[in-house]
């Protein structure tokens, strides 16, 4: 189980100190789809990045599983995230030299390839991307683009899923399609969502809003 | 299937980036090669114009005396190694090289004699006759023809001929061709002994076993150490190949150095510059780094993946390069450089030597620059910039 206890982040600007999340804790148990909203600086899209290592809060610690990950060397992070995280960010960052199906493959490790191609055209597949592998992203739709990130999400089987505003970017009806996958693998892994959209957590299992870089309304519920 | 991060799958996609740092190494590369084969192909030059030195060595008097001395010609005559001791009358004839007209000698010998020498050296003759006794007439090489651009029945010496000591007082002809590659050039002892009175007999000698020759030379005149020789320096000079080449050398050791330095130079700044190529294709790469850096994607495996591109793209440019070079060179010799006297070898492991530190060079600094940059790559930033 992920946890984080009594996060704090400031940015200081010269003598100028902004306090962007104030002691967030919260316990993000498996198998579910948690949605974290707010207003845009609330502080949701850091505390994100804190969860999955990306960023190192000011004060305070992130567990995963009863193990720091807060103050883990950058190689272990990155080894951390490799194995047991997956990301879908507000923009897919797709390599555009490479087809969509490679795209989905690229944080596999070399020897673990050939097993994961078979994979990687079912996720296609079930994303309603079937043919599409060989597309380069300059060919798909952003839609299209979007589940491809979501696929290379997956491709790794993650245990958490971390993806922030995953459909900002995209119309309603791509926006329910990613967030239906993310839901669906929500069904026995975790999904931490991040989203200014109340419609699309519609499905969430847990969520928690943050205003101001403070948990305001934990509702621990089932919503789904 | 090869994985998408394969350094293969970048470079093979990306021809607009790849491509212009090719093509720059490959220049560079011929830049280098060429002018190390060049600043190289002065020594070739010498050896091959005086390669018979390989065969028989010249014992010329001083210039005090119009012949050997006896006492010198006897201290020739007690080395077992010597096989026979000729004297011959000698005049120059003009040839052309990359330093300008040089003086280049014809042996007067009797036909006896000739015949001798020529057998030594492996030359026949396979066009015209030999000189006639007592008449202005040579037979000579084909690289000599060549080298003049002269046929059969020409005149190679005049008294109107440009330059020190070449030349002659009366037209000498080519009357005969002999097919070898070593430059020789040789008249009638009777011919030149009435033409050149002036011009001092020089001994030449041969050794039994023609290996031998560079063991005896060292014996009588050592190289770098004239006096501590059997010979007198005071009274004559040796004509060996290993002094000729020494001399050559030490006169053109400064020229070596400048190029040195200008090779350096321009490793260094083609390197700087590669490096700078570098980090401009890794900013605009910094998205792709980002991403996979937040993916998990370790920044010790990015950095292999740069170093893995570099060096795949400076050793592929580098191989075509240094292919590049060898044909251009090897058409520049033909072509160019051979009708002026100057012989260059297009696959001299010198001249590519001076070019291996070109891929090692880009690489460091293409390293270094980037690793900098990747040290400091935040992943979030990239991330977040909307």
């Amino acid at each position: 189980m992920l946890s984080c206890n009594d996060i704090c982040l400031d940015y200081v600007e010269a003598t100028r100190v902004t306090h962007a999340l104030k002691g967030v804790s919260l316990d993000f148990s498996p198998n579910k789809l948690h949605g974290i909203m707010g207003p845009s600086g609330s502080g949701k899209s850091s505390l994100l990045y804190i969860l999955c290592g990306l960023k190192s809060p000011t004060a305070g610690n992130v567990a995963l599983d009863g193990t720091s990950i807060t103050n883990m060397s950058d190689a272990a992070c990155a080894r951390l995230r490799s194995q047991k995280f997956g990301f879908v960010f507000q923009q897919p960052f797709l390599l555009n030299y490479l087809t969509a199906l490679e795209n989905i493959l690229v944080g596999i490790n070399p020897d673990e390839l050939s097993a994961s191609v078979q994979k990687a055209e079912s996720l296609l597949s079930y994303l309603g991307l079937d043919g599409m592998g060989d597309k380069y992203p300059s060919m798909l739709s952003g839609g299209e683009r979007q589940r491809v990130a979501v696929a290379r999400a997956l491709i790794g089987n993650p245990d958490i899923v971390f993806a922030d505003e995953p459909t900002a970017a995209l119309d309603k009806d791509n926006g329910y399609k990613v967030m239906s996958a993310l839901a669906d693998w929500a069904v026995d892994h975790t999904v931490i969502v991040v989203t200014h959209d109340a419609d699309m957590l519609k499905g969430a299992d847990v969520i928690h809003h943050l205003i101001g870089g403070c948990l305001v309304d934990d509702q621990s519920s089932n919503v789904r | 299937m090869r994985h998408p991060l394969s350094p293969f799958t970048y470079l093979t996609r990306n021809p607009s980036k790849v491509l212009p740092m090719g093509f720059v190494i490959v220049l560079c590369v011929f830049l280098i090669a060429a002018v190390a084969s060049i600043a190289n192909s002065i020594d070739l030059t010498v050896r091959t114009i005086y390669r018979y030195t390989e065969f028989f060595t010249y014992v010329i008097p001083q210039r005090s005396t119009q012949s050997v001395p006896m006492d010198q010609r006897a201290i020739l005559e007690m080395q077992p190694e010597i096989d026979r001791i000729i004297e011959g009358g000698v005049f120059f004839v003009n040839i052309k090289t990359v330093v300008g007209r040089l003086p280049f000698v014809v042996i007067g010998s009797t036909p006896e004699e000739r015949d001798y020498l020529l057998k030594r050296i492996g030359a026949t003759l396979i066009e015209g006759r030999m000189p006639e006794d007592g008449k202005p007439e040579v037979v000579v090489s084909q690289p000599i023809l060549e080298n003049r651009n002269l046929k059969l029945g020409d005149v190679i010496a005049g008294p109107l001929d440009d330059g020190g000591i070449a030349g002659s007082p009366v037209p000498v002809k080519v009357v005969g061709v002999l097919k070898s590659d070593i430059w020789v050039a040789m008249s009638s002892r009777t011919f030149t002994d009435k033409t050149f009175l002036l011009t001092p007999k020089c001994l030449l000698f041969t050794t039994k076993v023609p290996s031998d020759l560079d063991v005896v030379n060292e014996r009588l005149m050592p190289v770098g150490r004239k006096g501590d020789g059997f010979l007198s320096p005071e009274k004559v000079n040796v004509l060996t190949r290993a002094n000729l080449l020494a001399e050559v050398r030490d006169s053109l050791s400064s020229m070596y150095m400048i190029m040195e330095v200008v090779s350096a130079t321009v490793i260094f700044v083609i390197a700087l510059m590669s490096g700078m190529l570098s980090n401009i294709y890794f900013t605009q790469r910094i998205p792709e780094f980002g991403v996979l850096a937040a993916l998990g994607i370790s920044r010790a495996r990015l950095m292999m993946k740069i170093v893995w591109e570099t060096v795949i793209l400076t050793v592929i440019a580098w191989a075509i390069g240094s292919v590049l070079s060898v044909f251009l060179l090897t058409y520049l010799a033909a072509n160019v450089f051979k009708q002026r006297g100057l012989f260059l070898d297009a696959m001299d492991p010198w001249a590519y030597q001076h070019t291996l530190p070109i891929p090692v060079a880009i690489t460091i600094f293409a390293m270094v620059t980037v690793w900098v940059r990747l040290k400091r790559l935040d992943a979030v930033s990239v991330i977040e910039r909307r």
